[in-house]
C-alpha cells in the first residue's frame, strides 16, 4: 500500500470536507442553524473576553502572582497537549463528520477524515475551557501593553497542539487496530502511569517540567510582551510551519489506521454471550438488556474505562484535597452522559420498533433506562474517587459528607438532564464504531458545555460546604437539589408515556 | 379444530384511519378488515402508507384519527393489551444490535408471560436455521439472518395477530420457505396475518387477498389470483400508477 501523499489528494480532500460540511448543514432546520449562529457567537465572544477582560481588568501592573503564572505556563501548555492528545486517543483518532455507517455511500478518503477529525477537535467544552485558561492566565500575567504580540504564539501553540494531538491519535489507533494492539496500548499506559509515579515519588516532577521543549513559549511570549520582534518572528514562524507539516503529515497515520482492521469492534460483533436464567421482573430483565448494550459496546466500554480511571489518576497526580475532590464526580457523570446518556434510545439502535411492541409499561421502559444510567455514573464516580483518595489524607466528616452529597446530586442531575434530552432530541446513531457519539459533534458541543456548568457549579457550591462543620447544610442542599432533579426526570417520565411523543423517539432512533 | 372454531371472527378492524407526521399524513383513511385464519397482503410502493398501518397495528404508533381495533380491543384506549395479542415484525432491523437472539427471545417471554417457552423457541430457531448464531450478538448478522429472527420474534407466542413488515426481503430461499410455512401455521391456528411486502409474487402466494395503497389511501382491494402471473402485474402496475 502506498503512503505517498500527493498534493492534488489534499487538494481534494479539503474540497470533500467542504462538501461534507455541506451535507451536515443541509439537514439542519432553521431553529438549528439559528442556535448554532447563537452558539459560534457566544463562542467567539468568550474567547475575545478571555483574552481581554483579564488583560484589562487585571488591576495594577506587575500583577499580583504574575511571575508565577508565567512560571506556570509552560506545564499548562503541555497539559494542553496531553489532555488533546488523550481525548484523541479516547475518541479513537477524532470525531467523524459523517457516521460511519452513513459514509459508506460516499467515497470518503482518509485524508478527509483526518481533515473532519481535526476540524470538529474543537467542538469540544473541554478544549475550549482549556484554551481560553491558557489565554486568560497569559493576559492577565503579562498586561494590556501589546497583547497581540505575546498572545498570538499561544494562539498558534492551542492549534499546533490540537494537530499533534490528532497525530498521536491515529498512531494510537493504528496500534490499536493491530495484531495485540490493545494489550500494546495498556502496556504503553502502565508504563506513562509508573513513569509519572516515579518522578513523583522521587520530587522530580517539577525538574522534569522545567525541561520540557514548552519552555520556549514562555521566551515567546516574554519576547512578544518587550518587542524583541527578530527572536518572536522566528517562534511564530517555527509554530506556523510545525502545525502546518503536521496537520499534512497527520493524513499518513490517519490513512495507516483507518485501513486496518477494527479487530476490538469485529471481535465484540461475532461475541457469544450464554444463557442466563430468566429474571425475577420484567424490570430486571429490561436492565439486564440494557446493561448489555452498554458493556458490549466498543466506545461505550472504552469511555467507561477512561472516565473511570483518567479523571481520578490525574488527582492522583495533583495531589487534589478532599474538598476539591467534589467537583470530579460532576466531571465524570458529565463525561458518561456524553458517551450516550444524552440519546439512551439510541441503544435500542433498530431494535428500538420491536422492543416498543413488547407488552410493557413505558414506565417501567424509563426506569430501566434512567437506572442503568445512574449506576454507570455512581460506578465510574465511585472508581475515580476511591484513586483520587489515596493521596488526599484523611477526610473530616463534613468533606466526606460533602462528597457523598456531590456525587448523588450531580449523577441524578445528569441523568434528568440526559432523559430529557433523549425525549426532546432523538438522533439515530450505530455505536458500534469507537469513533461513534450520540449525536452530532456540534450538538455534543452544546451537550457537554451545559453539563459542564451545572455540573461543576453544584461541584463548587459542595466544595465550599465541606469547609462547613455542620454537615446538615451539604444534607438540606442534596435534599432539595434531589427532589428538583427528580421532579425533572418525573416530567421526562410523563412525557415518555405520551404515545405520540413515544413513537417521535421510536422511529427517528431506529432510523 | 381450532381453525374452524375461529373462522369467520374480525381480527383486525380499521375504519377511517389516518396517521400524521406533522404536517405530512402517512396515512389517509384506509379502511381494512382482517379475519381468523386469513392472510392478507398490503402492497403498494414506497411511502404508501403500509408500514406506517403495520406501526399503528402493532401499538407502537398511535393513529391521529379513526377507529382501529385488534381483537375487539381499542389501540388508542388499550396499546398494552394490543401489543399482546400482536406480533410484529418491523420494515427495519428490527433487532436490539448487541443483545443475542436468545436474549430476545427471553425478553418476550418474559413480557408476555409465556411458561416452558425454551423447546419453541429452539425449534423456531432451527426452522430459520438460526440454531447456531443463537448466543451470538445480532450486530454481526446479515440482513437476511436479521429478517429472519425479526419473523421468529413476531410469531413466538402465537399471536393472533401477526404482522409482517418486509419478511422476504434479503431472505434466503429456505428462509422464504420457513417464513411461508409460519403464515400458514398461523392461519391454522386461526390469527389474522397482515403481511406488508414489494414482492407481489411471495405476497400472493403467502396471502388470500390484497390490499393496495397509494399515497396513504387504499386503492383497491383484490383477492389473490387476481394479482397472480403476467396479467396479475399488469393490474398491480397500473394500481400503482
Amino acid at each position: 500500500m502506498s503512503t505517498a501523499l500527493s498534493w492534488t489528494e489534499l487538494r481534494s480532500s479539503h474540497s470533500d470536507l467542504g462538501s461534507l460540511l455541506a451535507f451536515r448543514r443541509s439537514g439542519l432546520t432553521d431553529t438549528s442553524r439559528r442556535r448554532m449562529r447563537v452558539a459560534g457567537a457566544v463562542v467567539l465572544l468568550l474567547t475575545v473576553a478571555a483574552i481581554v477582560a483579564p488583560a484589562y481588568l487585571g488591576g495594577p501592573l506587575p500583577r499580583e502572582r504574575g511571575g508565577q503564572l508565567l512560571a506556570l505556563l509552560p506545564s499548562m501548555c503541555l497539559g494542553f497537549l496531553v489532555l488533546s492528545a488523550f481525548t484523541a486517543v479516547a475518541s479513537a483518532g477524532g470525531r467523524e463528520v459523517l457516521p460511519r455507517d452513513q459514509a459508506v455511500a460516499f467515497p470518503v478518503s482518509t485524508t478527509t477524515d483526518h481533515l473532519g477529525a481535526l476540524i470538529l477537535a474543537p467542538l469540544n467544552i473541554a478544549w475550549m475551557a482549556q484554551a481560553w485558561t491558557l489565554l486568560g492566565v497569559t493576559a492577565y500575567a503579562a498586561g494590556p501593553d501589546r497583547l497581540w504580540a505575546y498572545e498570538l504564539p499561544i494562539l498558534l501553540w492551542v492549534l499546533v497542539a490540537t494537530v499533534l494531538a490528532q497525530v498521536i491519535g491515529w498512531i494510537a489507533e493504528g496500534v490499536r487496530r493491530g495484531p495485540h494492539g490493545i494489550a500494546t496500548l495498556r502496556a504503553v499506559v502502565v508504563l506513562l502511569v509508573l513513569g509519572t509515579s516515579i518522578l513523583l515519588m522521587t520530587h522530580q516532577l517539577t525538574s522534569a517540567l522545567d525541561r520540557s521543549p514548552t519552555n520556549l513559549l514562555l521566551d515567546m511570549v516574554l519576547d512578544g510582551q518587550t518587542g524583541r520582534w527578530l527572536p518572536w518572528a522566528g517562534g511564530v514562524g517555527v509554530l506556523v510551519v510545525l502545525g502546518l507539516v503536521a496537520a499534512v503529515l497527520g493524513a499518513l497515520p490517519a490513512r495507516w489506521a483507518l485501513h486496518r482492521p477494527m479487530r476490538e469492534e469485529l471481535r465484540l460483533e461475532s461475541g457469544r454471550h450464554q444463557a442466563r436464567t430468566m429474571p425475577r421482573s420484567d424490570f430486571m430483565m429490561m436492565l439486564r438488556i440494557d446493561r448489555a448494550a452498554i458493556w458490549r459496546s466498543v466506545p461505550l466500554r472504552r469511555g467507561l474505562m477512561v472516565l473511570a480511571l483518567m479523571p481520578g489518576a490525574v488527582a492522583l497526580a495533583g495531589d487534589l484535597e478532599w474538598q476539591m475532590l467534589t467537583i470530579l464526580p460532576g466531571l465524570v457523570a458529565s463525561g458518561g452522559a456524553l458517551l450516550f446518556g444524552v440519546n439512551t434510545w439510541c441503544l435500542d439502535g433498530r431494535g428500538a420498533l420491536w422492543r416498543d411492541s413488547l407488552p410493557v409499561s413505558p414506565r417501567v421502559v424509563f426506569a430501566s433506562r434512567a437506572v442503568v444510567l445512574l449506576e454507570v455514573l455512581l460506578c465510574t464516580a465511585a472508581a475515580t474517587l476511591i484513586l483520587a483518595a489515596v493521596r488526599a489524607g484523611r477526610p473530616t466528616t463534613p468533606e466526606v459528607v460533602a462528597l457523598i452529597c456531590s456525587t448523588l446530586v450531580v449523577s441524578v442531575q445528569v441523568v434528568a438532564a440526559g432523559m430529557r434530552w433523549s425525549i426532546a432530541r432523538p438522533f439515530s446513531v450505530d455505536l458500534r464504531s469507537a469513533r461513534a457519539t450520540p449525536a452530532p459533534p456540534v450538538v455534543m458541543a452544546g451537550y457537554s458545555a451545559r453539563l459542564a456548568l451545572v455540573t461543576t457549579v453544584t461541584g463548587l457550591i459542595f466544595s465550599g460546604l465541606a469547609t462547613v462543620e455542620d454537615v446538615r447544610y451539604s444534607v438540606a442542599l442534596t435534599v432539595i437539589l434531589l427532589i428538583w432533579s427528580c421532579w425533572r426526570l418525573e416530567r421526562s417520565a410523563q412525557r415518555w408515556q405520551d404515545p405520540v411523543v413515544r413513537s417521535r423517539v421510536i422511529a427517528t432512533v431506529a432510523g | 379444530m381450532d381453525e374452524l372454531g375461529h373462522q369467520g371472527q374480525t381480527r383486525v378492524d380499521i375504519r377511517g384511519l389516518w396517521v400524521r407526521f406533522g404536517a405530512v399524513a402517512a396515512v389517509r383513511g384506509i379502511d381494512l378488515t382482517a379475519g381468523a385464519g386469513r392472510a392478507t397482503a398490503l402492497l403498494g410502493r414506497n411511502g404508501a402508507g403500509k408500514s406506517t398501518t403495520m406501526r399503528v397495528l402493532a401499538g407502537v404508533i398511535p393513529p391521529t384519527e379513526g377507529y382501529v381495533v385488534v381483537d375487539g380491543i381499542d389501540v388508542s384506549r388499550d396499546p398494552l393489551a394490543v401489543k399482546r395479542l400482536t406480533g410484529y415484525c418491523p420494515d427495519v432491523g428490527g433487532l436490539v444490535p448487541r443483545a443475542t437472539p436468545w436474549e430476545h427471545l427471553q425478553l418476550a417471554a418474559r413480557l408476555r408471560r409465556l411458561e416452558n417457552w425454551e423447546s419453541r423457541a429452539h425449534d423456531l430457531l432451527e426452522r430459520f436455521d438460526l440454531g447456531d448464531a443463537a448466543h451470538r450478538v445480532t450486530s454481526g448478522f446479515s440482513h437476511g439472518m436479521g429478517r429472519r429472527l425479526s419473523v421468529v420474534l413476531a410469531t413466538f407466542h402465537d399471536p393472533s395477530v401477526l404482522l409482517l413488515d418486509e419478511p422476504f426481503d434479503g431472505v434466503d430461499p429456505l428462509g422464504v420457505e420457513a417464513t411461508l410455512e409460519v403464515i400458514a401455521d398461523a392461519r391454522a391456528r386461526g390469527a389474522a396475518v397482515l403481511v406488508s411486502t414489494h414482492l407481489r409474487d411471495l405476497a400472493m402466494q403467502s396471502c388470500e387477498n390484497a390490499l393496495v395503497l397509494r399515497g396513504g389511501s387504499s386503492v383497491a382491494e383484490l383477492r389473490a389470483h387476481e394479482l397472480v402471473g403476467e396479467e396479475g402485474a399488469g393490474v398491480y402496475r397500473a394500481l400503482l400508477d
